[in-house]
């Protein structure tokens, strides 16, 4: 004997017939004797053709050309964005320029290494100040635009553009 | 369902050749970055889709705010969007998490009227009051299932794969959400009784 709170638990899955032929033979046998069960399996039934008859307002007309404006500003952003890239390079170039270009680097290398070969015998590296200052802005200037190359890389398969 | 057998085509668009476009090939032109292409998409998509956002949300206004911000999400990742799988379920995931987190950020939930509550003079009347109320009232958790396939017609393996979930967990979910929903019914056809 089935009771009605466990048919009406059983009501969906058996509109369904997504139940085993057991069950459904038991419902079916309560639902010939229990109006109140019929009522409510009535109402299962028309459930679902319920829910895809619900019916919503029309969007605004206006609602593609705003989203078109919005995906517009997206691009514009996008595109303004790797204008940051300028100054970073500008700099990057000045501080090259400074430093006398690659002659200067492998020059200041070479001290550096010929420094650090004579801490052994005590003596202290003799590399100008200024110089070793922007050779650590360079390279900080260096991380800082890989940084932001690696973000604009990553966001240019997400971003349709031409 | 491929992303061609479910749109709607609606008429009006500057692009005769994205007009014509069947809705695959036109994700796949948006992908390349064709804006024609992407505005005919839209057109296609945007009545279901507001429909979704209205039905979660119950206010035009937050529903065509709702509605613009799942597709400008679309138009971000379409590069992340397999062309080699249906274009719905996945498209469904990203409106449905859309929907999720700006509920999330700005709405209260229809059961708890605040500020933003929509204003009855400005919300159309639905025709089927009792449903919508009822729906209404349903966990986002069940809702979701609901109208991504009664209302948003996908399948139910869509529907699993939009969300995450087995096809089992989705026909439980429905199941559940349905009796719920009988019952809810069946309380304000009795109220409603003289």
């Amino acid at each position: 004997m089935i009771t009605c709170a466990r048919v009406r638990v059983l009501l969906e899955a058996y509109v369904d017939g997504d139940m085993a032929a057991a069950d459904a033979a038991r419902v079916r046998a309560h639902l010939s004797t229990c109006a109140d069960c019929r009522r409510q399996h009535d109402q299962a039934i028309s459930l679902p053709f319920r829910l895809r008859a619900l019916s919503s307002p029309a969007p605004r007309p206006s609602l593609v050309g705003e989203v078109m404006q919005a995906v517009g500003a997206e691009r514009a952003g996008y595109s303004s964005s790797w204008t940051l890239l300028v100054p970073e390079t500008v700099l990057a170039a000045f501080i090259l320029w400074y430093l006398s270009g690659l002659d200067g680097l492998s020059s200041i290398a070479s001290g550096v290494f010929g420094d650090l070969l004579s801490l052994g015998s005590g003596s202290l590296p003799h590399v100008p100040p200024v110089d070793v200052v922007l050779l650590v802005a360079l390279i900080a200037l260096m991380v800082v635009a890989a940084f932001h190359l690696s973000i604009l890389v990553r966001l240019t398969p997400r971003v349709a553009h031409e | 369902m491929d992303a061609g057998a479910a749109t709607q085509p609606l008429p009006v668009t500057d692009s005769s050749r994205a007009h014509a476009l069947a809705s695959g090939e036109l994700v796949r032109e948006a992908r390349g970055g064709d804006l024609d292409a992407f505005e005919e998409l839209v057109r296609r998509l945007q009545r279901r889709v507001y429909g979704f956002a209205f039905q979660h949300l119950r206010d035009p206004h937050e529903a065509h705010d709702l509605t613009q911000e799942i597709f400008v999400k679309l138009y971000r990742n379409l590069g992340r969007y397999d062309a080699g799988r249906p274009f719905e379920p996945w498209f469904w995931t990203l409106a449905t998490n859309t929907t999720i987190n700006y509920r999330r950020k700005r709405v209260p939930l229809p059961s708890e009227p605040g500020e933003e509550a929509a204003d009855p003079g400005t919300t159309p009347q639905a025709h089927d009051p009792a449903l919508v109320e009822a729906l209404a009232q349903l966990d986002p958790s069940y809702r979701v299932p609901v109208l991504l396939h009664y209302y948003a017609d996908l399948s139910l393996e869509q529907v699993a794969a939009a969300l995450s979930l087995s096809v089992p967990a989705v026909k439980s979910r429905l199941h559940r959400a349905r009796g719920v929903l009988r019952n809810s019914l069946a309380d304000a056809e009795e109220l409603g009784r003289p």
